[in-house]
């Protein structure tokens, strides 16, 4: 299960009179209609600076400039550009929209399968594979051309994947058949299977490869998977509709999101035990409206972002103490976040605002917001 | 014939358990897979300055209040919508901010009040879904022990596959019509968060 249901909403009825539903229910609202109405045109003012000593190598003109003001050839050669190129799934619209972290702007939407979700660069920047689970199956895009070129084998309604370090094995969570598929990704060849909890649904693998992790909505469970014998060899309770898992770089932790619980379960991956929780709090909003979602660490591993959902905002946590220390209004329904190669900017995806934030890790500031397709789920940013 | 209704009622069964798998306990009733959250709160859609009386004082003011009711009507579009916004708030910036702090208090109790009741009319009609399923689980049993018995009534064995055929066919619509109104609690958090941003933008 998902943030949305949609999937034969088009063809339904309008609601027959006298259901009782309240005058908030008009028959003549559309699925169309209210695509129509969602668009609000992206705010292009608040363009970041361009940073000290960078190249936009895509720019013609900026790098023209750059070589005028710096006789040293060899100081442009060292210093790293910064542009990078974002992929986000539009659950609702059945598309990819491709941002240029450069110029912050969509500069391609492409046509997928039905109901993408989970997306990831390969390991070599070459492909992104997306998961479009009413086609059950997981579309390969060619990064260069930005066409789909090939689909992988998952099994039915595939929503999340994880791809071991090397980007050899990818891990698909399949909604529909409490099952995981195992993939060869340079054979792109089914493995094998293995049986989980009801409903799999966040997917992450340990830094070393050697633990999968998997959550499972309905049970309530984070499942420890060994990945060479393919068992499960733990399986830990957290709170309600466990949604997201992501492992500290130094494998130390795992945080586990509980989107009806509101909360992070903190887990000892050696000893399978829940060590600590974050809790979140916002002065004027519902506790309901607080459901964590993605996780994004820093690679020193100081800092969390969580996503709350509709609480539209992103929690900033402090790793060693587990306490927010901000909280950062965004689009409306934040779900997943991709961090920038460098660092310096994280994108994260709001469902129902139809958009994506940008936000200054360093500054903790949103910057920017881009408007993308219907419903935008997941995100990846080419290595 | 029986077959079918046979197939059916299981086919309802499972629709039943599914919609009976309610993840959140604290909404027991709640049928759509998005979260519950009952009502929409200010800080999640507002990051303007704090609206004090206007939250009362909407109500007084004729121009304020007929303008909340034709921007938050889903049939008026968003771009004629902004548009309105943008005419109504001109002026000097403290009257601009006045008028704004209104209109976004009237807005945001209309559109939660519609909201409130699309939610409660889904609950309403959860319940009600459920009753139906125990009805149809019980009527395909005593169908069951008729069609086993001997002798068979085939009047009464014709006269209750009619009904559940019938009643099955009210479950399963009722059933889409659900998902499609699970959409509406979520289109009107949309048009409020959108509205809320271009009187914030005009308010600047």
């Amino acid at each position: 299960m998902s943030s949305s249901d949609h999937r034969d909403n088009a063809a339904l009825p309008p609601p027959p009179a006298g259901e009782g539903w309240g005058e908030g229910v008009s028959t003549s609202d559309t699925p169309q209609e209210e695509r129509a109405l969602s668009r609000i045109a992206s705010d292009d003012a608040i363009r970041p600076p361009p940073q000290a000593g960078e190249v936009k190598t895509a720019r013609g003109q900026t790098l023209r400039k750059l070589v005028t003001a710096l006789p040293v050839a060899i100081t442009l050669a060292a210093a790293p550009a910064h542009a990078f190129i974002a992929y986000v799934s539009n659950e609702k619209s059945n598309t990819v929209s491709v941002i240029d972290t450069d110029s912050w702007t969509v500069t391609k939407t492409i046509k997928v399968g039905q109901r993408p979700r989970g997306i990831d660069f390969t390991r070599d920047g070459k492909f992104v594979m997306v998961a479009v689970g009413d086609d059950d199956t997981i579309q390969v895009i060619d990064a260069k051309t930005q066409a789909v070129v090939d689909s992988l084998p998952s099994g039915p309604d595939p929503e999340l994947f994880a791809q071991d370090a090397a980007g050899k094995v990818l891990y698909v969570a399949n909604e529909n058949d409490n099952t995981v598929t195992v993939i060869d990704l340079e054979k792109r060849a089914r493995l094998g299977d293995i049986q989980v909890g009801v409903e799999p649904e966040g997917m992450t693998i340990s830094p070393d490869g050697k633990t999968l992790i998997n959550t499972s909505e309905t049970t309530n469970m984070a499942h420890f998977i060994d990945t060479s014998s393919r068992q499960i060899v733990a399986n830990v309770l957290v709170d309600a509709r466990p949604r997201f898992a992501e492992f500290k770089h130094d494998s130390s932790e795992v945080w586990v999101s509980s989107e009806i619980g509101g909360t992070v379960s903190v887990i000892d991956p050696n000893k399978h035990e829940v060590i600590g929780k974050v809790t979140f709090e916002i002065p004027g909003l519902r506790k309901e409206a607080i459901q964590p979602v993605g996780i994004g660490m820093t690679k020193d591993d100081k800092t969390a972002f969580v996503a709350l959902g509709p609480a539209n905002r992103i929690a900033v946590v402090d790793v060693a103490s587990r306490k927010v220390t901000k909280y950062l209004l965004v689009g409306q329904r934040v779900w997943h976040m991709a961090f920038t190669p460098d660092e310096k900017y994280l994108l994260s995806t709001n469902g129902v605002s139809n958009d994506v934030s940008v936000i200054d890790v360093a500054a903790q500031k949103v910057i920017k917001t881009i408007q993308v397709g219907e419903l935008p789920w997941g995100i990846t940013i080419a290595p | 014939m029986k077959v079918r209704v046979l197939a059916t009622a299981v086919l309802v069964l499972a629709a039943a358990s599914t919609a009976a798998r309610a993840a959140d306990p604290r909404y027991p009733d709640w049928p759509c897979t998005q979260a519950k959250v009952p009502e929409i709160s200010l800080a999640a859609v507002w990051a303007g300055p704090a609206l004090g009386d206007a939250e009362t004082k909407w109500r007084d003011d004729a121009k304020v209040s007929a303008l909340v009711s034709k921007l938050a009507a889903r049939k008026t579009p968003l771009d004629e919508a902004e548009k309105s916004v943008k005419e109504f708030l001109t002026g000097s910036a403290a009257d601009k901010a006045t008028n704004a702090k209104l209109l976004f208090a009237g807005l945001f109790d209309t559109l939660n009040a519609q909201r409130s009741q699309v939610m409660l009319g889904l609950e309403r009609v959860s319940r009600k879904q459920r009753d139906a399923a125990d009805k149809i689980r019980e009527e395909t049993l005593q169908l069951q022990a008729l069609q086993g018995a001997t002798p068979r009534d085939e009047a009464k064995v014709e006269a209750l596959s009619n009904e559940l055929i019938w009643k099955t066919r009210i479950f399963e619509d009722r059933h889409k019509v659900v998902r499609f109104v699970c959409e509406v609690p979520t289109s009107i958090d949309q048009r409020l968060f959108a509205l809320g941003r271009v009187i914030q933008q005009e308010m600047e």
